[in-house]
């Protein structure tokens, strides 16, 4: 009978109720969008500031080198220590390691600055490098990569007029190395004024066999993490200088903080809102149900049954409107990624029962004006006054 | 054996009404009862209490045992659900509810429901093709038919009507009384209330108010 009963009172009241209904589906549609942001967003975040880079530096005792720096009589490291120390230290969090060692090459008596490292490292480093090949896209992949490749900066191809699968001589001091182009290197940064070899054949060009100047490191994580792990590194490589580069990872946990209670808010203000609205339908329906409420109490019905029959009506009322609202949230999440966030949101499933649990607690709160049917008086009622 | 119903000194103020000004009398099992008056004069004060939807100022309103008085609201739902029947001049049916969940209605709020036996009742009162019609679509006569099914549905001790035929037509009006009839030849107890003289006669014994009091009582007193 209790189904039987629901439905009943559902159907004879789907005009208040479809009010309050669009009121739940309406907030379930932006919590769960919301909420699908949120969870997603930390990883979508996490995953974008990690794309632009390195964020750990060792450099040798006493200065910090950048990529930038081209002299060949800049402090050098031996590459074997760190390479050592780094493989000791390991965990999985690294996600890359180059070294790097800069000359300043000559190309057709052009000087060039040539950057040593290990080609795959540094792409992984790098992840926002577009690299053209001249190649269709899927065949670099399977194509072994030879020893005398070089990644070509887009302007020094441009000046020198290089194109994938091209020869190019790199000069240094009397020295020289014939080199192929592999690709041409849009990194929208300095690398685009350099060239890219293999480390060796670099050191070996340079006379520096085993020296590197700079090694760089991507770590994933929080900027403590990062930290904590740049501070181990540090114990192993005593007098060398061991950096987080700071400003990327703690923007990143200033940003997700800062998204996170904000959209927190938003989601308390929406609940807030939705159960003013179920309220305001409720505190109607509340006065329209007084002459049921004193029939059923006179036909035996106590007041936690008769009022566990509206509760119920409600509690469907939230859940359906939570349903309803979480499928157009996940849509919403969709948009929201492509046009806010330029990618693609995944819909997370515990969005479901997270938002339609909410509705249900804010439909229920929304439902206490229902309270006032437990004073009503059957004698009063069914008087007819 | 113990009266069905034992009404000691029964009083009930309503701010500054005396709606019962100390009412005492006792029905056997088995009797119908008429209960006149004029309008005012407490009749449907006296139902209510009796039926355990209000409670008296002072006073005992014992039941099948039990003193109506002296219980909580919980207490008064069950007493309402196990021990009576109530048929009300205004019919007061559920208007979303069909005719056989009307009647289904004070199974779910007594124990269990069963349909068959809801469907039987509304039989009973003549109304087998009208189980799954709305109180809107019903008339007047049919209406009430469905609030005496329901009044029977959970065998009351006692049945309670407050002018089951105020609202009828006389035609309507043969139909509910008849129903009345038989199930007092059945051993029901009836509490009635009417304000015709034609009715009560169909009775076995008529307790008359005036102002609250018994009027046989209020007459003495004047003596
Ligand atoms: N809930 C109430 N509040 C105030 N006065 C009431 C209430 N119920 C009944 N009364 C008063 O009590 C008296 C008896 O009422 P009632 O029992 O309804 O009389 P009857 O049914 O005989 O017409 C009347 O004067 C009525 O106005
Ligand atoms: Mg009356």
């Amino acid at each position: 009978m209790f189904p039987r009963l629901l439905w009943k009172l559902l159907r004879s009241n789907r005009g208040r109720l479809a009010v309050a209904l669009v009121a739940v589906i309406s907030g379930a549609t932006v919590i769960s969008a919301l909420l699908n942001v949120q969870f997603d967003i930390s990883r979508k975040l996490t995953q974008e500031f990690q794309m632009l880079g390195p964020n750990l530096v060792i450099a040798p005792p006493g200065r910090m080198q950048t990529q930038n720096a081209g002299a060949a009589s800049a402090p050098l490291m031996d590459e074997a220590t760190v390479a050592g120390q780094i493989a000791r230290t390991r965990t999985p969090a690294l996600i890359s390691a180059a070294p790097y060692l800069y000359i300043v090459a000559r190309v057709a008596d052009t000087p060039v600055v040539v950057a040593g490292t290990q080609l795959g490292e540094a792409e992984i480093l790098n992840p926002t490098w577009k690299q053209e090949t001249g190649f269709p896209r899927y065949l670099p992949a399977t194509r072994a990569r030879p020893l005398d490749a070089c990644i070509v900066g887009r302007n020094v191809a441009r000046q020198l007029k290089l194109a994938p699968g091209g020869p190019l001589e790199l000069k240094y001091l009397n020295r020289t190395a014939a080199m192929t182009v592999w690709s041409i290197l849009d990194s929208g940064g300095a690398e685009d004024n350099q060239i890219f070899a293999d480390l060796t054949v670099v050191q070996t060009l340079a006379g520096m066999k085993g020296q590197i100047q700079v090694e760089q490191l991507r770590v994933n994580g929080t900027s403590s993490a990062i930290s904590a792990y740049a501070a181990s590194l540090s114990k192993s490589l005593p007098g060398y200088d061991v950096r987080p580069v700071r400003a990327v990872s703690e923007a990143e946990g200033n940003l997700l903080n800062r998204t996170r209670l904000l959209i927190l808010s938003m989601i308390l203000l929406i609940l807030v809102l939705t159960a003013l609205c179920v309220l305001a339908t409720m505190a109607a329906l509340a006065m329209e149900r007084r002459a049921d409420v004193g029939l059923m109490k006179a036909l035996g019905g106590t007041i936690s049954r008769i009022v566990g029959l509206f509760l119920a009506e409600v509690g469907v009322l939230g859940a359906v409107g939570g349903l309803i609202g979480c499928v157009a949230g996940l849509a919403l999440a969709q948009w929201m990624g492509r046009q806010v966030f330029g990618t693609p949101i995944t819909p997370r499933w515990e969005i479901f029962p997270l938002t339609i649990a909410m509705m249900v607690v804010v439909s229920m709160a929304g439902a206490l004006p229902l309270r006032t049917l437990g004073k009503i008086k059957p004698a009063v009622i069914l008087r007819g006054e | 054996m113990a009266p069905l119903v034992q009404i000691e000194n029964l009083r009930k103020e309503f701010a500054n009404v005396r709606a019962l000004d100390g009412v005492s009398f006792v029905v056997q099992a088995g009797e119908w009862i008429a209960i006149m008056g004029p309008s005012g004069s407490g009749k449907t004060t006296l139902i209510n209490i009796l039926g355990g939807l209000d409670t008296p100022t002072s006073g005992r309103a014992i039941v099948d045992g039990t003193d109506v008085a002296r219980l909580d609201e919980n207490g008064l739902a069950r007493f309402r659900a196990e021990k009576i029947g109530f048929v009300f001049q205004q019919f007061h049916l559920v208007p979303y509810l069909t005719a056989l969940e009307n009647v289904m209605l004070a199974q779910y709020f007594h124990s269990t429901t069963d349909e068959g036996e809801a469907r039987e009742a509304l039989g009973r009162v003549g109304l087998t093709d009208r189980v799954e019609h709305l109180p809107g679509q019903l008339s007047g006569g049919e209406q009430q038919r469905v609030a005496v099914a329901r009044a029977l549905i959970n065998h009351p001790k006692l049945i309670l009507a407050d002018e089951p035929t105020g609202n009828l037509d006389e035609a309507n009006e043969g139909i509910v009384l008849k129903l009345l009839r038989e199930l007092h030849a059945e051993g029901h107890t009836i509490l009635m209330v009417t304000h015709a003289a034609s009715i009560g006669q169909l009775a076995d014994r008529r307790i008359d108010l005036a102002h609250g009091r018994l009027a046989t009582e209020h007459a003495a007193r004047r003596v």
